[in-house]
């Protein structure tokens, strides 16, 4: 199953005036990304650290050093003043659509998650509070952030996500057919003899992209969707009806689950690392394994920006850290993964990590994944 | 009721939180860079509407899209036209030919 670029009912109806907006933001992302941010490490030898030798009489050592000498390059902060602004242009073009349709897209999305028929469900908290460090933040300018939740039958968190993610995806040179799903069931196919799962767990689904990949592609398969959003959750329950699969959603923390012991035969997780905290993230990964039966899979899929090749290239790609509210981009990509399995209770012959191609893209993109199969 | 755009686009600004990084050294500069960066998006946003306009004139006129763009101005019309790019150009920029120049002291102080 594509996920992204799909049809289906709980998205906002959308004018030809409002198509032609996001497109161009998607459009003066992709030259931002592709023409002007690639001149960044070069400006930092031309502009930044002479800048910061002529102030300080010495080259920039540490990350906050180098941080401080890349402001002092206009060429740098012309490109940060301008990839801000894209970003915020990216809610701003998909955010007035939601707003506007959001009485017909509350009712759509109340019609599929209460129909007789329906194959999935809902299971949301009152009693959780989400995660503040997650909560509390506008994660990559979200406004209102992933657990905003409007009340009754609120849908926005999740039609901003799905909608703005399209857009800051293509904008970034990811394919309309790419698929973090999809990477994983190559993964799958490749490294782990074509595992078929019969219970799966998506850990921080967000809008259910990738929780409804897998109920497409196992049909068979009990697909169970973990996130912290009311209005996030009830979201992707309403548009996995609306693709015609069944995936069932909880409202519940990453770190602390409430699925019996060795539940499921694989455990996935997409792009969560790198929005959690360092020891939501290590908790987060014991429930992973706490979860996974014997002889299962857990795989957790990312962001490839780990492994930068100097420490200029670590700061530069540590941008959205200060200016797009990825408060943990950087303790992310920093961060022992390997020790981190470690102690989740995998040994180290058992954990691997991988550079995967993406399904589809034109920029060469690629996806980071570290796994591991718990012994039989 | 219906939320027109300008409610929608203030309900979205409203529901942002956090305090936004500037990135360039001076304040108003990034503030005037947002604004020409969100007339860009606007002015493709309009292109995009002529050419469908332009499109469906020339599938009226039973004539590909190419014919139609393919005029050359001349006589009269030439004229008219390079007064009117003049024009543009003076209130687009204004303010590199306003001659009240502020002196430097004034302008700090």
């Amino acid at each position: 199953m594509k996920v992204r670029d799909l049809q289906h009912a709980v998205l906002p109806e959308t004018s030809a005036e409002q198509r032609s907006r996001q497109e161009a933001v998607v459009a003066l992302r992709r030259l931002l990304n592709t023409r002007v941010r690639p001149r960044n490490v070069e400006a930092f030898a031309s502009e930044a650290q002479p800048a910061f030798i002529a102030a300080y009489g010495r080259a920039p050592q540490s990350p906050e050093e180098v941080q401080r000498a890349f402001l002092l390059s206009p060429s740098y902060r012309r490109w940060s003043a301008a990839n801000r602004a894209a970003q915020e242009m990216i809610w701003v073009s998909v955010g007035e659509p939601i707003y506007r349709d959001l009485d017909r897209m509350r009712a759509a999305a109340r019609a599929l998650v209460t129909a007789p028929d329906r194959k999935g469900s809902l299971n949301l908290d009152p009693d959780y509070d989400p995660s503040a460090e997650v909560a509390d933040v506008d994660i990559h300018l979200q406004p209102g952030g992933y657990a905003m939740d409007r009340g009754e039958d609120d849908v926005v968190a999740g039609a901003l996500y799905e909608c703005g993610g399209n857009v800051f995806s293509f904008g970034q040179g990811i394919g309309r057919a790419d698929s973090k799903a999809g990477v994983v069931i190559r993964l799958l196919d490749e490294r782990f003899g074509g595992l078929r799962p019969q219970r799966i767990l998506d850990i921080g689904c967000s809008a259910g992209a990738a929780s409804a990949a897998y109920a497409a592609h196992y049909p068979d398969a009990e697909v169970h969707a973990v996130d912290i959003g009311g209005a996030m959750l009830r979201y992707a329950h309403a548009r996995a009806e609306s693709l015609g699969v069944g995936v069932h959603f909880h409202q519940m923390d990453a770190s602390a689950m409430t699925f019996a012991d060795g539940s499921f035969d694989l455990v996935v997780s997409h792009n969560l690392m790198h929005e959690i905290g360092e020891a939501k993230r290590r908790a987060m990964m014991r429930e992973a394994r706490r979860l996974v039966r014997p002889g299962g899979v857990v795989i957790h899929q990312d962001v490839a920006i780990r492994d930068q090749p100097t420490i200029v290239h670590q700061v530069e790609r540590d941008w959205d850290t200060h200016f797009n509210g990825e408060v943990h981009w950087s303790t992310y990509a920093t961060a022992d993964l390997r020790a981190d399995m470690r102690a989740a209770g995998f040994a180290a012959d058992e954990i691997v990590e991988h550079d995967l191609a993406a399904v589809q893209g034109f920029a060469g993109n690629r996806w980071y994944a570290i796994s591991a199969r718990k012994p039989a | 009721m219906t939320t027109t755009s300008a409610e929608a686009l203030t309900a979205l600004i409203l529901s942002a939180r956090g305090v936004r990084p500037q990135s360039l050294a001076n304040a108003e500069a990034e503030e005037v860079l947002n604004i020409a960066l969100a007339l860009l998006i606007e002015l493709s946003v309009s292109n995009d509407r002529i050419d469908r306009l332009e499109r469906m004139v020339a599938a009226l006129r039973d004539e590909p899209v190419s014919a139609l763009r393919d005029v050359r101005y001349d006589g009269e019309a030439a004229q008219e036209r390079q007064e009117a790019m003049e024009a543009l150009l003076a209130r687009v920029l204004r303010i590199m030919l306003d001659p009240r120049v502020q002196p430097p002291a004034a302008a700090a102080s």
